[in-house]
């Protein structure tokens, strides 16, 4: 049998490879060569492009989601922080991170109460206040906070040049505005420091909320000489900082990874438990952080989507939720080319909108619940809740009427047809699924075409400022824990009434809200702003955001809060199992 | 037997009929085309693709005519449904909203834990449109929270999902409204201590749930004529989704059936649009030749070089496609002005032979025009491999369009195509794989169909090709 040289392919497949010629043989080996080169080739390309990805990353080994021993936990973020320049910040992530590097003179405590941050003790009158700032308060340098850095910031918040978008949550300061128009120069601010450890601070009114104000994060202090020294490149990287917070960056790798490492020069560090807080992962797709939570390598996932519920519920993982204090809402466009202009128009759209089906049947998500006003249930009124004190105006679907109103419009504006109508929205899943949802309910119910226009957040948010829409789903969080952060949102002059809705009624309540001392009739000012909102239609409240998130149970003292750095990790601790 | 005595005489002669005819048939006649499709029946795969892509095109055809449901009306009380039988729901009075039930906080003497609630119970019948729940106050609760699982919470404990918070010791009951289905929830209730914190003990209840609609909600989806034809009780059959519906609960067979309007569309008019091109300009720069030749060829190197999706999105800009319109006209236009480079080159290859071909000289001999030559010899003899160039590009456009829709380009909604359902239906893949896999399996077929067929004809029209696999 040793002639016969069959293997076992050839011999299994019947009438193939005759005798092979020998030029196909040389072929054969040839091409087999090429292949072997091929792979070898490959293998070692891949060793090449892993050692040298090595010698760019950081050299973290991962330790999973919580090394006890070390005292590290590891996160993901859902998007690189986008600005750490506390003058200049405005999206929630970045305002998480700075939270936990940063300190103002106030800060809310685990329980979500106002507690002393770098001031030790203050005296708020109606003319102005004074902080007495702690001696012991460090910079991760070494130096000594003090109440000229606290000036440097805030003087630079309201300086023309900065153009932060904050810059009017220092109008209670005197001359804050003049300055923030070019009308005066930034060293009038009524903000002086006495000696290094007190702040002497004078108001332009009475202002009654001002302790809620100074725990906002624009309000962080920065040190005149560092920002100097940094020509411009000021919070651009980890380096270019300087921190007197909890924690400091030690690792912030664009796009790819944040860490952050515990202060020692921090005046309380003993109450900080944690030594490293990760963020090795930034991704926004929820399957890919749940995936990473099965796995063990992140200790929190937040915000789970409706889709991934049952795979929660399967896994038997434990569920929490909380508020996160957003009110969601279509801001309307009421410059007068819109159609929305109409009052009819808008009062068919509100007669047809269902909260309750959105938040049940399409969002499906608890913790969301159906909205009903700009200011949310959770605000504290005068003795209560503010909601309880003075309750919304009900509106009740009402479809007939709401045609009603539309031929109404019709008439009014002149046309047989509403010309078509663009719904502005974000482009992640839950806000396309919620305006595909409108579009249908409003072809539905009206017979209006609505056209979505879906846009990233930073592309919806320029957007929305020029004007470019004429329904907007939108959103408001909280910036200080007063009815004020959402009542003066629709004055004509707020720079976020995209819609730019202007009511002399309105206005004039809210100059009330921000005037007076007295909570009382800050109060009912406020209900008249709720009732104007909802009479004239200005707006069409959709829901308030809750949140679902899952924790690693040995994670504990997480911060959850609905004004201030949420998610705050710098009180957490580590319970070994 | 001898033959030697054989003679021949005269009768053995006959003087044969002039017969003229120098060859025989001995087969019918069989022209090019009636060979070619002898051939492309004896290809097993590329007649079952041929039927396939027959069947694709009736059901996006004739789909619609039969099959008369809305693609972008949302039935959201059958949101995520998974392929199955038609469902039933009983006809019940128009939700009313609830009050709830209050009773008096119960003091517990300090330091004594909360215990599990007792009396646990329904106030009224589960059903679709809500479920009323309520417990005895325990004594020293500051609030309780209420948990929904779709799985037992024993032996574990896994609660599942925190449905509400209530602050209120006083509020003893809970309405659930929250995406309700058919099935079995276990609710869970905890009541929280005096600093606001969960105690440990907790008490579960296990609901079934039964689907209802209220006879205003039928009539205002269409579903029965008149709300005054049916009582509370009747029970009315739901409409029916053979393939499922979306996260909306939009009938996935029609969005389908819609879907592929959008994917063929494209898929066979912009080959088509192309290919002509492609034919024009590469005949052209093939019976040309020379300089000519060379300075066509090179602009359309010049043109595979250009990006597809750049262009694309240019031309959406360019054409003012608003926001919420569609993508499709730019991107067919991108397609017609970036695809035809490969056709060009193909058939100028095929011209460059044919023309030095001897039938040509001979055809130039007798007179033939350029005109006669392109139309009678030379398009003829490419035809085979235009053809084919055509069944391979249409798949690839299919392709690109679903891409295009999944990355967002597209269609804008609520018009469906294949891409963008699929795109919609990954998000869900875990928990509801059919919203993903039914689109899926539409684009491979098709792709997969239209590829065979290509091959199969390729072997059918390349004599030369005959027979190699």
């Amino acid at each position: 049998m040793a002639e016969q040289q069959t293997n076992g392919i050839t011999a299994d497949s019947p009438g193939a490879a005759p005798a092979r010629d020998p030029l196909s043989s040389v072929a054969i080996r040839q091409i087999a060569l090429l292949a072997i080169a091929a792979t070898v080739g490959f293998v070692l390309l891949m060793a090449a492009l892993s050692w040298a990805s090595d010698l760019t990353s950081s050299s973290t080994t991962s330790v999973g989601a919580i090394d006890v021993e070390t005292g590290t936990i590891t996160l993901s973020l859902t998007q690189e922080p986008p600005q750490l320049d506390s003058t200049r910040l405005t999206d929630s992530v970045s305002g998480m991170i700075l939270g936990h590097v940063m300190e103002g003179l106030l800060r809310y405590d685990i329980n979500n109460q106002l507690a002393p941050g770098v001031a030790e003790r203050w005296d708020i009158r109606t003319d102005g206040a004074t902080f007495w700032l702690r001696e012991e308060a460090r910079w991760s340098d070494g130096e000594p906070v003090t109440a000229h850095d606290f000036v440097f910031a805030w003087q630079t918040a309201v300086d023309p040049a900065t153009a932060s978008q904050y810059a009017f949550i220092f109008y209670v300061f005197k001359n804050a505005e003049a300055i923030n128009r070019g009308e005066l120069p930034r060293e009038t601010l009524g903000a002086r420091a006495v000696g290094d450890l007190e702040l002497e601070i004078e108001f332009e009114r009475p202002v009654a909320y001002f302790d809620k104000l100074v725990a906002f994060q624009t309000y962080y202090p920065i040190r005149e000489d560092f920002y100097l020294s940094r020509d411009g490149r000021y919070a651009a990287d980890a380096v270019d900082l300087l921190y007197n917070g909890p924690f400091e960056i030690t690792v912030w790798v664009h796009g790819a990874h944040v860490r952050l490492e515990k202060n020692e020069h921090y005046w309380n560090r003993d109450e900080i438990s944690l030594n490293v807080i990760d963020f090795p992962y930034i991704t926004a797709d929820g399957n890919a952080a749940l995936n990473l939570y099965r796995d063990g390598q992140i200790a929190v996932v937040n915000g789970l989507g409706a889709e991934s519920l049952d795979q929660v519920l399967a896994e038997r993982w434990p569920v929490r939720r909380y508020s996160d204090g957003s009110v969601w809402f279509f801001q309307i466009n009421h410059r007068e080319e819109h159609p929305t202009s109409n009052y009819n128009l808008r009062k068919a759209l509100q007669l047809v909108n269902d909260p309750g089906e959105l938040v049940y049947k399409v969002i499906q998500i608890p913790g969301y619940t159906p909205g009903e006003s700009l200011f949310p249930t959770w605000l504290n009124g005068q003795n209560g809740l503010f909601r309880q004190e003075y309750p919304a105006p009900t509106v009740t679907p009402n479809v007939a009427l709401a045609r009603e109103h539309l031929e109404q419009a019709k008439r009014e504006l002149g046309v047989d047809e509403i010309p078509p109508i663009v719904l502005l929205a974000d482009d992640t899943p839950g806000a396309s699924k919620q305006a595909e949802y409108y579009q249908n309910r409003l072809m539905q119910t009206l017979g209006l075409d609505i056209r979505i226009d879906k846009q990233i957040f930073r592309q919806r948010l320029a957007k929305a400022e020029a004007g470019e829409f004429d329904l907007a789903l939108y959103g408001w969080g909280p910036d200080f824990d007063d009815p004020l952060t959402f009542g003066d949102l629709f004055a004509s002059w707020n720079l976020n009434n995209h819609g730019e809705y202007a009511n002399a009624d309105l206005d004039a309540q809210v100059r009330i809200a921000q005037e007076s001392t007295d909570q009382a009739t800050r109060m009912a000012a406020f209900g008249r702003i709720q009732e104007i909102l909802i009479e004239d239609v200005a707006i069409i409240p959709n829901y308030e955001r809750g949140v679902l998130y899952i924790q690693d149970p040995r994670l504990r003292g997480v911060g959850r809060r609905v004004v201030g750095p949420d998610p705050d990790y710098s009180r957490a601790h580590i319970v070994a199992d | 037997m001898s033959t030697a005595a054989f003679e021949f005489g005269p009768g053995d002669f006959e003087r044969v009929a002039t017969e003229r005819r120098t060859q025989t048939l001995s087969r019918p006649s069989v022209s090019y085309w009636q060979d070619a499709w002898r051939r492309l029946r004896d290809n097993r795969r590329a007649l079952i693709s041929l039927w396939i892509v027959i069947a694709l095109a009736f059901f996006t055809l004739a789909g619609p005519l039969l099959w008369r449901v809305d693609p972008a009306a949302q039935d959201l009380d059958q949101v995520s449904q998974a392929p199955g039988l038609p469902q039933v729901a009983a006809i019940v009075e128009p939700y009313a909203s609830w009050a709830g039930l209050r009773a008096t906080p119960l003091a517990a003497p300090a330091g004594t834990p909360a215990t599990a609630p007792t009396g646990l119970s329904l106030v009224e019948p589960a059903t679709t449109q809500a479920v009323r729940l309520a417990w005895d106050p325990v004594p020293g609760a500051t609030g309780y929270q209420l948990y929904r699982n779709i799985y037992d919470p024993d032996p574990d404990g896994a609660l599942g999902l925190p449905v509400a918070e209530i602050l209120d010791p006083a509020q003893v009951s809970f309405e659930d409204r929250l995406d309700l289905e058919p099935v079995r929830y276990w609710y869970s209730v905890v009541p929280l201590d005096a600093t606001g914190a969960e105690a440990g003990e907790y008490a579960t209840l296990a609901v079934d749930t039964t689907r209802v609609i209220s006879a205003a909600e039928a009539e205002t989806l269409g579903w029965i004529e008149d709300a005054g034809t049916v009582a509370v009780g009747d029970e009315i059959v739901l409409p029916y989704h053979p393939f499922g519906t979306d996260y909306l609960g939009r009938d996935m067979l029609s969005r389908l059936m819609y879907g592929a309007r959008v994917s063929l569309f494209i898929g066979v008019v912009a080959p088509l649009l192309f290919v002509v091109v492609g034919i024009v300009y590469g005949s052209a720069a093939g019976f040309i030749g020379g300089r000519v030749d060379q300075l066509l060829m090179r602009f359309a190197d010049f043109v595979v070089a250009l990006p597809f999706l750049l262009f694309m999105i240019l031309f959406k800009i360019a054409f003012g496609i608003g926001p919420g319109e569609s993508g499709i006209f730019p991107m067919l236009v991108a397609l017609v002005l970036l695809a035809w480079p490969a056709t060009a080159r193909l058939v100028r290859g095929q011209v460059l032979q044919i023309r030095e071909e001897g039938y040509i000289g001979a055809s130039q001999l007798l007179g033939a025009k350029t005109t006669y030559l392109v139309l009678r010899h030379m398009i003829p003899n490419t035809m085979g491999v235009i053809l084919v160039t055509l069944t391979f590009a249409v798949p690839s456009v299919i392709f690109t369009e679903a891409f295009l829709s999944f990355i967002g380009m597209g269609v804008a909604p609520p018009t469906p195509s294949w891409g963008s359902m699929s795109n919609e239906g990954l998000r869900t893949m875990l928990t509801h794989p059919h919203e993903l896999i039914f689109p899926a399996i539409f684009i491979s077929v098709t792709v997969l169909a239209f590829n065979l067929l290509g091959d199969g004809l390729r072997d059918a029209l390349d004599v030369r090709m005959r027979g190699q696999e």
